[in-house]
């Protein structure tokens, strides 16, 4: 996985790439979270329109990265859910835990 | 770092996670040169990472010098993949449902349940030599 990162409005967009299977792919977000945090900046989207597919690792850092802001009184949006990765959230019940939006832009505007 | 040994149908690697993209890219190489469509491909893709990560945490407690072997055949329609470690094995009655409202938001232990909601069929033999881990899918 690679992981991009840029800001709009103050809102931090990480946008990661490739497939989010495990190994160094939870440090490498969880990280760049706590970076943001400590520069203040706790809402957050991911955009998940680069990622192929994930499996219950990528799950678990995005529950990881949802209770680490909501705990720093940040929040945590999801733009872009692929099929795959909504068909995912959609069996595990987690698709009622993140909030999510068809694209970026809409995921920033509803920050407001 | 030690490199995989890939032997005709068979991968194995160390029981280290970033062992997991060379078992990906052998099982994706390996299922593309079966003709499987791609949501297909990330079905077994996402399950076999699933078996592997458990694998190497859960069976070899991630002690590098136990192996974990990932072999895959095509049986007419369907592949067919077993993933064996060298564990002490462990009973798959024991493991919560990832659904109970106390679990939903527990960042582990979605692994197994993934690979039944994904696969055809899923079949775990454990013993005190490992665990085999056997699951089907038609392509």
């Amino acid at each position: 996985m690679r992981l991009i990162d840029r800001e709009e409005q103050n809102i931090v967009i990480l946008s990661p790439k490739g497939k989010i299977m495990g190994g160094p792919d939870a440090s490498l977000l969880h990280d760049k979270l706590y970076e943001c945090i400590e520069k203040n900046k706790k809402r957050v989207v991911i955009d998940l329109a680069g990622v192929d597919w994930m499996n219950s690792t990528g799950l678990g850092i995005l529950i990881s990265s949802y209770t680490t802001l909501r705990n720093h009184e940040g929040e945590l949006k999801l733009a872009n859910v692929t099929d795959k990765i909504r068909s995912l959230l959609t069996i595990t019940k987690l698709v009622s835990v993140f909030e999510s939006f068809d694209s970026v832009d809409e995921a920033v505007k509803s920050f407001k | 770092m030690k490199k995989p040994v890939i032997k005709g149908d068979t991968i194995t690697v160390p029981s280290h996670p970033e062992y997991l993209t060379d078992v990906d890219a052998f099982l994706e190489g390996t299922l593309r040169g079966f003709g499987a469509e791609e949501s297909v491909v990330a079905d077994i893709a996402i399950s076999v990472s699933e078996l592997v990560n458990n694998a190497i945490v859960h069976g070899n407690k991630s002690i590098m010098d136990k192996k974990v072997t990932v072999t895959i055949a095509r049986h007419n329609r369907a592949v067919v993949i077993t993933v064996s470690d060298e564990g002490g094995g462990f009973d798959p009655t024991c493991v919560q449902s990832p659904l109970a409202e106390e679990n939903l938001m527990k960042e582990v232990g979605r692994g197994l349940f993934i690979v039944h909601s994904l696969m055809d069929q899923v079949q775990v033999e454990p013993s005190q030599k490992g665990t085999r881990v056997t699951v089907t899918k038609e392509i």
